[in-house]
């Protein structure tokens, strides 16, 4: 069943088309990957989807409701919930504190007591040891820990996940990979990731969307989207397609 | 961490309530041994304390710096004078009408809260200045620049003394509320990263908008009877820049975004005037200004900061082993 | 009719001033990100220096100008060398840097109020009172002179901007960290312009004093509406400042013609709250909402 749907989304800032009519659909329980160069419109659309930028044109629909056009706060009420591409902790805040405030939300949707769920959230991302304190003390893969903790509380149906691996090392790559993996069957999430580290994308993803220049380029399983010339050409340059192997 | 403490309420421990019960009583006991002039010194700075604490609940909880908060004390002051010399209403209820209407037009300012930063706190001078503007000009409802006179009652400065210390219980205990409640998490949240908390779900407008109301309700409360306190108003007393800037004084002074920082704030800044009033009526403005820029340099937390570096310093003297953790 | 083109004379001239005052706001706020609450503060003291200045040494405040441009920026470079320089960065932006530069203010305030006590100030000149004929009404000479002082800063920033040190200041305004890659002293820059910004107020505060009467309190009005003209201006934008200026300036000499005499000092402050909301990219698109 398809539980998010993207129509014809168009997003311009100034003459600049950052996002020009992408379709994109996720399938209940899936991953779905996004891949593409830089300045492809990724987070562009991720915002477009999570209600933080209204689209230029075009529509976000949720389980055949629309969502686009209403304010963040709302979509994240109907059950679409993001992380940034740059970590944005509540610095006024400890981790638990964090985590709570978005599990207000969360409480509001499952009936669950706010607290329990933040405590279990924050067990579930493995920051129990740091829960008491400010994310200035927190390293960047604890601080990407806390994103995610903040996005799984306010108990989403979507969510959607722009580069939570990049930039850690690789074993925390491994271990934010595998929890992501076990979330979504634990939790029953739908899932859409931006990422740039190839592998953790094609083990993770079912299905991969490549962006480029703001279009929708290419879509398939990671295997073929791989091989698709088009995409190679997109991420090498003209030519390179041909002399891959 | 400290160990739990019995909760009465999600946001009232039981050793707190007793604290606060305990010092309400001793103020509601003291005139009893106080001369006039410490009697009116406290209640003056009881309403003080109570502004500042309501300031800081959009100032510093959600990080909204205002500096036309005059507005809500002028409207709450001269509404509440009006319906006393209409005679259509007792004090309280009077005072109360002044919180009401003040609420009111907080709830009109709406538009502004939608502004970040430097460009709210500049949109609050407007608003301020506009409203002593008209205030001033509008004088069948203000008495212009020649003010109001409210008919003195025997004895009513004297009594005025509690229903002062009932307002700053009300602040008092409502700051403690929002800050440990949700609310407070939640402004916290927006003063953090407002886009950020929309997406956790926070509508930032309305609970911006719930803060501001209550801080220009008990602000504008705290106007109606400072009216009735001096039974002299005049818009350029209650509604000059001055008193604006007096709020945002005693509040950052004293611990902007703590809990009862602003009180502390507010017993120096009615100190002091009180007694440089006398030497050297017009220096303290700058005398502020200079603690103003000493205190956001080195300590942001104010003087409940300061305080709370000396308690920290004392235990760890008494127990060495101690780390010197904690959060403020 | 001819009452009309008074106006419109009158519109533009004062248009020049507001746009001087709107100058200095407008850099710092540009570069640095900072809302130099101390502006207010720094108007007042360009225009008690004109006036002690004239008074002392006799000066006429339009040969003065030199002199108070050195003594505004050197204050500036100081005030940003051993005061704001020491925020986090991140604050800067924040209320930090407003409560920071708003004690600044205060003090200045108290320091004029304990020198010159509170009583208004003028700057009287032998030809204060001279009128010129300009599209067949009279109009003050000293309006006349504000307004081509105040172009001044016009053309400066359009030949600077083409300068080195002009690129420099645009570079650090769009991202402050590379610039240090490219061997730009950041620092400096950002000294220097609060320095500029700061001379401008220092300026304008000179000029206003022949035009106006003030006192310590001024400068609060003055800080609207160059707010106003900042925002409705658009940042880095000499022609959108200008043109704000001009639609201010406008607004309120014509508004004298709808609205009772003592609305029109709040006509500033309407104008601003209207363009905030509905229109919260200002008339040139920059984001005040975050």
């Amino acid at each position: 069943m398809t539980l998010l749907q993207a129509e014809g989304l168009v997003r311009r800032f100034g003459g600049l088309a950052a996002v020009d009519g992408v379709d994109l659909a996720l399938t209940e329980g899936e991953i779905l990957g996004v891949i593409g160069p830089n300045g492809a419109g990724k987070s562009t659309l991720f915002a477009l989807m999570a209600g933080s930028l209204p689209p230029t044109r075009g529509r976000v629909l949720l389980a055949g409701q629309q969502v686009s056009g209403l304010p963040a706060h709302r979509v994240v009420a109907a059950g679409i919930a993001r992380t940034h591409q740059i970590v944005r902790p509540f610095v006024h805040l400890t981790v638990r504190e964090n985590v709570l405030v978005a599990a207000l939300a969360g409480a509001r949707r499952t009936g669950q007591p706010a607290r329990a769920l933040a405590e279990e959230v924050v067990a579930e991302v493995g920051l129990v040891e740091r829960a008491g304190d400010l994310p200035a003390a927190l390293t960047l893969a604890g601080r990407k820990r806390l994103e995610l903790a903040r996005a799984l509380a306010t108990a989403p149906r979507v969510l959607l996940l722009d580069e939570v691996i990049a930039g850690v090392n690789p074993a925390e790559a491994r271990q934010l990979a595998a929890l992501i993996g076990a979330l979504r069957a634990r939790r029953r999430l739908s899932i859409i990731l931006i990422e740039h580290v190839m592998p953790a994308v094609m083990s993770l993803s079912d299905r991969v969307a490549v962006l480029d220049h703001g279009r929708k380029i290419a879509e398939g399983r990671p295997a073929e989207v791989a091989r698709d010339p088009r995409v190679v050409e997109a991420y090498l340059g003209t030519g390179a397609a041909a002399e891959s192997p | 961490m400290s160990p739990a403490r019995r909760r009465l309420l999600p946001w009232l421990d039981a050793r707190d309530a007793a604290g606060f019960l305990g010092g309400l009583a001793a103020l509601a006991a003291l005139p009893l041994v106080l001369d006039v002039y410490a009697h009116n010194l406290l209640t003056v700075a009881f309403l003080a304390i109570a502004g500042a604490l309501a300031w800081n609940w959009i100032g510093g909880f959600a990080g909204q710096v205002s500096f036309g908060h005059a507005a809500f004390f002028g409207l709450g002051g001269f509404v509440s004078a009006r319906l006393l010399l209409a005679g259509a209403l007792p004090p309280p209820l009077a005072w109360l009408a002044g919180a009401v209407a003040a609420g009111a037009f907080a709830l009109g300012a709406h538009p502004t809260l939608r502004l970040r930063g430097p460009y709210f706190s500049i949109a609050t001078i407007g608003l301020g200045e506009a409203t002593r503007v008209v205030f001033t000009y509008w004088d069948r409802f203000t008495g212009g620049a020649s003010g109001l006179s409210l008919p003195v009652e025997a004895g009513e400065k004297y009594r005025l003394y509690w229903w002062a210390l009932g307002l700053l219980a009300l602040a008092v205990g409502a700051s403690c509320a929002i800050r440990r409640s949700a609310l407070g998490l939640k402004l916290l949240a927006i003063k953090s990263d407002v886009d950020a908390a929309a997406d956790c779900g926070v509508s930032p407008a309305l609970h911006q908008d719930v803060a501001l109301v209550l801080s220009a309700a008990v602000v504008g409360a705290s106007g109606g009877l400072y009216a009735s306190y001096f039974s002299f108003i005049e818009p350029t007393d209650l509604l000059g820049f001055d008193r604006s800037i007096s709020f945002v004084l005693m509040a950052v002074i004293g611990g902007v975004g703590t809990i009862l920082g602003p009180a502390l704030g507010a017993i120096v800044f009615v100190l002091v005037r009180q007694y440089l009033l006398g030497s050297y009526p017009q220096l303290y403005l700058g005398l502020y200004g200079a603690l103003l820029i000493v205190i956001i340099l080195f300590e942001p937390l104010g003087l409940w900061g300061l305080g709370l570096r000396a308690v920290r310093r004392l235990h760890r003297r008494r127990d060495p082993a101690l780390a010197g953790e904690g959060r403020t | 009719m001819q009452r009309l083109v008074d106006m419109a004379v009158s519109a533009v001239l004062l248009a020049g001033l507001y746009a001087t005052m709107a100058y200095g706001l407008g850099l710092i706020y540009g570069v640095l990100r900072i809302v130099n609450l101390a502006h207010a503060g720094v108007l007042m003291a360009g225009a008690y220096l004109g006036f002690v200045l004239h008074r002392r040494l006799g000066l006429d405040p339009y040969l003065s100008i030199p002199l108070v441009l050195a003594v505004t920026f050197g204050f500036g470079v100081l005030l940003y060398r051993g005061l704001v320089r020491h925020l986090p960065r991140g604050a800067a932006g924040g209320p930090q840097s407003l409560l920071l530069l708003f004690g600044v203010w205060l003090v200045l305030r108290n320091g004029a109020y304990l020198i010159f006590s509170g009583n208004d100030h003028v700057i009287r000149t032998s030809y204060s009172t001279r009128a010129v004929e300009v599209l067949g009404g009279f109009v003050s000479l000293n309006r006349v002179a504000v307004f081509v002082v105040a172009l001044v800063p016009v053309v400066l920033q359009l030949v600077l901007s083409r300068t080195y040190a002009g690129k420099a200041v645009r570079a650090v305004a769009q991202n402050a960290s590379s610039c240090t890659l490219v061997g730009i002293d950041v620092e400096r820059v950002y000294a220097i312009t609060f320095g500029v910004g700061t001379a401008l107020a220092g300026l304008a505060g000179l000029l206003s004093a022949t035009l106006f009467s003030f006192n310590p309190s001024f400068g609060t009005g003055e800080l609207l509406k160059s707010f106003v003209v900042v925002v409705l201006g658009g940042l880095g934008s000499i022609v959108g400042t200008s043109l704000a200026a001009l639609l201010l300036a406008v607004v309120e000499v014509f508004a004298i013609l709808v609205l009772p005499a003592y609305l029109t000092s709040a006509v500033g402050f309407i104008v601003l709250v209207v363009v905030l909301v509905l229109r919260p990219g200002g008339l040139f698109g920059q984001r005040v909402l975050g």
